[in-house]
């Protein structure tokens, strides 16, 4: 996504060595506060959010990252068991969304005729602009009631000896939260990789065409060595999204919080889900800096992601500049 | 016609100035007019969702009609809690009455309980009817703690002999949000369930030991509603809209019940007088056995529903008017409809003496 | 296993080889043209769902009448509050994060030095990953505690998801711009504040209106932020910013767990509008991108 434009532009420098003149001074001045506003705005919000959680810091300390139990009864937090089930979903988004993504990339830059390029890759980014609340609402309306009478059923008499593919009673599941995640990072994932496989030079393609190998091999041999670190960074933001994503997850997934399951058929309980679902109504001051302390697992999580990407892009592009 | 309507305009500012010039004294005297006192302005209010038809539907538009918007947000009584204590709202509504921390942490509120109804369990099992089936605390305790799994288990059989029920899987519902049905619901297996007890406890929120949660009465309802094997606690307000089937619950004098008017209004009687502690917190879950043949129907989830109300607030003179309003006979008339029942006179009595203490 | 040196193996002939080659070749286009086909069924799926079920909602009342909660009977209603709130969030949080967004881009583009420039954008990148669920209980402490809820808070959250959106669209075109256009100017005696504002910027202006569609579109659909910050609403219509606003992602939010099913044909018939607002404005946005990087094109060369 934008981590890509970002480095990919080059650096446009301001001329120097003219006379400043007030003007200069006050557009500078404006425009600079502006970025700095920006910045204590990041700042502020880290501030506030780990401010917030001070008490459940102090009272769980990191052993909140390891106990399941989310009791407002006794007071007593964990976070275990949303952590386990914000990876199940978002890893098992990621696992669905990259093949299918990067074979949509792939039909885009090499096999589709010409005049369906543009339409299919308008309609995979149209899939980028759909709210959250409005494939929650497909997922609880339509998806769930499928989920429950057919996919997980037909899934559990095939492949039930996996642990991961349990019964369902409700269509409020663990599964119908990764599908819906799938659906909301597959566009971040292809549009990336589409334009990470528009840029291996066609010298290199052509080369590997001339030794004879098959347009797979091709493929397999130069394009996906040439695009695996963005990929990967596109990945990486893949996961991001769907670990922060509350709205829709809330919607489908059954908000279920004793305990994490294998069963993708059960209900369970993201982090970003639960904060939704439960802040409004919080009452002890502890339950809601427990809830704070979820959105600072939130918080460092997505820093963790930007800064990863960030780190891959401009490495792999540094080590394209120089193969170029 | 023009003065037909003259007439009704006038006679509601009558009526509103005959609600209010009792009430907003403290109100009339700042604004230093003694008479023409019309209510103008906005309250905002969050929580219950089972108070929330009453207000939504009935309560607000009356008394928009007397010139005061209410808007009021359906998201839950722990919400409701927890909106007032941030002061966010003007007020908030729970059926679940503050623990002494909430309390604290509120600084200053009361709570005023301002309506009588109850939840109730309700199940969808195919080939059971309203009405049908016969479940005691214990048993529900035991579903919901994931010690019975089947509708067919000997000990749902064993109080429903008539009844076939079939080889399904019981899938428990519950609230996702902090929730007076919630705490009206644990409250009751608290008291008749020893392992409930020591397990779970009671909350507007708690650690559910199994099941799938669901936002709101609606949520809860649209659950039960579209899964086959399912059981859950709904608002009686909800259950009649959304035409769900009702267990007849045991009380406490062995019979077996459904939430009506009279079988809540049981519930209440049998809270004395003296019960009724300085901050109006009344539990009626459970209601106990009585011999008097009038209140022996009681219903065992019965819960009074609160409003809660910091006592010094700049609205004081528009809450105290919109509590008189929704708690006059009038509007507890209007609201049977939904199956809220006429609260005991000690508990309005209380009420009005609590109302009291909110100042400007 | 390196794909171009094969080691020919004893027992197959070249010719089997090759055509096992060329097969696995085919099986991964038929793969890759199985997932296009995916995707754009889902899309399909998800868009027909929508459009079949929100369709016949989709009447004047949605847009002009008030929801009427618990309403017996059949009883005419829709969700004008949810539509007026969206509008006055959306166009507070453009008038927040449009200007605001600009001027950081035009600070790191034209004045920021080297360093300064690769740290906020940084900056702009880890808020724009930020989860908006986060910024919600952000802007609840910062905003909302001891004030309430309002149509400003919501619009905050909103404008805070909307910055980096804005600010990077805007440094992209904005080093479309060729250097030697400002060289011009500059070396015409123009000082640098009037370079920047009168000959640089113009040029940029189809980008930046790109940009900022498509945030609007975006932030349109967004509920997380909102959920805490301007939720607490009334049924009737309210232009106040100052009060707490419903808003379309909301209300569908609300309905999307009721029980009646007249509940979700309201939530359908609202997706399928805010839907078909996000579809227009990217679409516009992309016609409007496609035109402007023709005509920055044609000033390059």
């Amino acid at each position: 996504m934008s981590t890509f434009d970002a480095t990919g532009s080059d650096a446009r420098r301001p001329f120097t060595g003219r006379r400043a003149r007030p003007g200069d001074l006050l557009l500078q001045g404006v425009a600079a506060l502006a970025a700095l506003g920006a910045t204590v705005l990041v700042v502020l919000i880290a501030y506030k959010v780990v401010d917030g959680a001070r008490l459940s810091l102090s009272t769980f300390g990191l052993g909140f990252l390891t106990h399941t139990v989310w009791d407002p009864v006794h007071g007593r937090f964990g976070a275990a068991e949303f952590l386990g089930d914000t990876a199940l979903t978002s890893i098992g988004a990621l696992v669905l969304a990259t093949p299918l993504a990067l074979g949509i990339a792939l039909f885009l830059t090499e096999l589709a005729p010409r005049w369906v390029r543009g339409p299919v890759t308008a309609l995979v980014e149209t899939l980028a602009a759909i709210p959250s609340v409005v494939i929650g609402l497909w997922g609880i309306l339509v998806l769930g009631p499928v989920m429950r009478d057919h996919v997980i059923p037909a899934l559990h008499s095939v492949l039930g000896f996996i642990p991961l593919f349990g019964p369902a009673s409700t269509g409020s599941t663990v599964f119908t939260a990764i599908i819906v995640l799938t659906i909301m990072i597959l566009p971040i994932v292809s549009s990336i990789s589409r334009e990470l496989f528009l840029g291996v030079p066609a010298e290199l393609k052509e080369a590997a065409f001339g030794l004879g190998a098959t347009r797979w091999e091709v493929v397999r041999g130069v394009m996906f060595p040439y695009a695996r670190g963005g990929v990967a960074a596109a990945m990486i933001l893949g996961l991001g999204r769907a670990v922060g994503e509350a709205i829709a997850v809330a919607q489908v997934i059954g908000a279920f919080d004793n305990g994490f399951s294998w069963n993708l058929g059960n209900p369970g309980d993201t982090l970003a889900a639960k904060i939704a679902l439960d802040y409004q109504g919080a009452t002890t001051k502890l339950e809601i800096s427990s809830l704070f302390y979820l959105g600072v697992i939130l918080l460092v999580f997505s820093l963790v992601v930007n800064l990863l990407a960030q780190w891959i892009v401009r490495r792999v592009s540094r080590r394209q500049g120089l193969a170029r | 016609m023009p003065k037909h309507g003259m007439i009704v305009r006038t006679s509601l500012v009558l009526v509103a100035a005959a609600l209010v010039s009792g009430l907003a004294v403290n109100a009339a005297g700042a604004a230093g007019k003694k008479h023409h006192v019309r209510l103008s302005g906005t309250l905002n209010g969050a929580g219950s969702s089972l108070i929330a038809p009453a207000i939504q539907a009935m309560w607000s538009p009356d008394f928009k009609a007397k010139g005061v918007t209410v808007n009021y947000a359906s998201v839950g009584s722990g919400a409701g809690i927890a909106q007032i204590t941030a002061r966010t709202v003007d007020f908030g509504a729970s059926d679940a009455p503050m623990t002494g921390a909430q309390a604290a942490a509120c600084k200053g509120c009361v709570q005023i309980p301002w309506a009588l109804t109850s939840t109730s369990v309700v199940v969808n099992v195919p080939g059971v009817h309203q009405g049908q089936l016969h479940l005691t605390g214990g048993v529900v305790a035991k579903i919901y703690l994931g010690q019975i799994t089947k509708w067919n288990d000997p000990a749902i059989k064993a109080l429903n002999p008539g009844l076939s029920l079939p080889d399904l899987k019981i899938t428990v519902a519950h609230r996702s949000d902090g929730s007076g049905d919630t705490y009206a619901f644990t409250n009751y297996l608290h008291k008749v369930s020893a392992p409930w007890r020591h397990q779970v406890g009671y909350a507007t929120s708690v650690n559910w030991p199994v099941g799938v949660g669901g936002k709101g009465n609606s949520g809860v309802a649209a659950v039960i509603g579209s899964t086959p094997g399912s059981i859950g606690y709904v608002s009686v307000a909800y259950v009649l809209q959304n035409h769900l089937t009702l267990a007849k619950m045991k009380n406490a004098s062995g019979k077996y019940t459904l939430p009506t008017i009279k079988s809540i209004e049981s519930a209440a009687q049998l809270v004395k007088a003296h019960k009724i502690p300085a901050n109006n917190a009344i539990s009626i879950t459970d209601a106990p056995k009585t011999k008097n043949k009038k209140y022996a129907n009681a219903y065992p989830l019965a819960t009074f529903t609160y409003i809660i109300v910091p006592k010094k607030s700049p609205q004081a003179a528009l809450i105290k008017a919109w509590i008189n309003f929704a708690m006059s006979a009038p509007e507890q008339k209007r609201i049977q409809k939904l199956v809220f029942a006429p609260m005991p006179k000690v508990v309005v009595d209380a009420a009005k003496k609590t109302l009291k203490k909110i100042h400007s | 296993m390196s794909t171009f040196e094969s080691s020919p193996s004893p027992l197959t002939r070249p010719q089997d080889r090759l055509r096992r080659r060329r097969a696995t070749s085919r099986g991964m286009e038929l793969l890759a043209w199985l997932a296009a086909a995916i995707a754009v069924a889902i899309l399909g799926v998800v868009v027909y769902s929508v459009a079949r079920r929100g369709a016949s909602q989709l009447n004047l009342d949605l847009i002009t009448k008030a929801p009427v909660p618990f309403a017996i009977g059949n009883v005419k209603q829709g969700l004008a509050n949810a539509f007026v709130g969206s509008l006055v969030l959306v166009a507070l949080a453009a008038a927040m994060a449009l200007p605001v967004g600009i001027l950081v881009a035009i600070y790191l583009n034209e004045f920021a030095p080297g360093p300064v420039k690769s740290a906020v954008s940084l900056v702009l990148d880890v808020l724009n990953g930020i989860p908006s669920i986060v910024i919600a209980i952000f802007v609840f402490g910062l905003l909302v505690v001891g004030h309430g809820q309002s149509g400003l808070a919501g619009s905050f959250a909103l404008a805070t998801l909307m910055l980096p959106l804005v600010a990077r669209a805007t440094m992209e075109v904005l080093a479309l711009v060729p250097d030697s256009l400002r060289e011009a100017s500059l070396g015409l005696g123009v000082p640098r504040w009037r370079t920047t504002l009168s000959i640089v910027l113009p040029q940029t202006i189809g980008g930046v209106i790109t940009g900022a569609v498509l945030a609007v579109a975006r932030i349109a659909g967004e509920t997380a932020p909102l959920l805490f910050t301007s939720s607490i609403v009334g049924n009737a219509v309210e232009w106040n910013p100052t009060k707490a606003l419903q808003s379309v992602p909301v209300a569908i939010w609300e309905l999307s767990e009721s029980p009646t099913p007249a509940d979700h044909a309201r939530a359908w018939a609202a997706a399928l509008v805010l839907l078909l607002f996000i579809l227009c404005a990217s679409l516009g946005a992309r016609w409007l991108a496609s035109r402007s990087r023709r005509k920055l094109g044609r000033a390059t060369r």
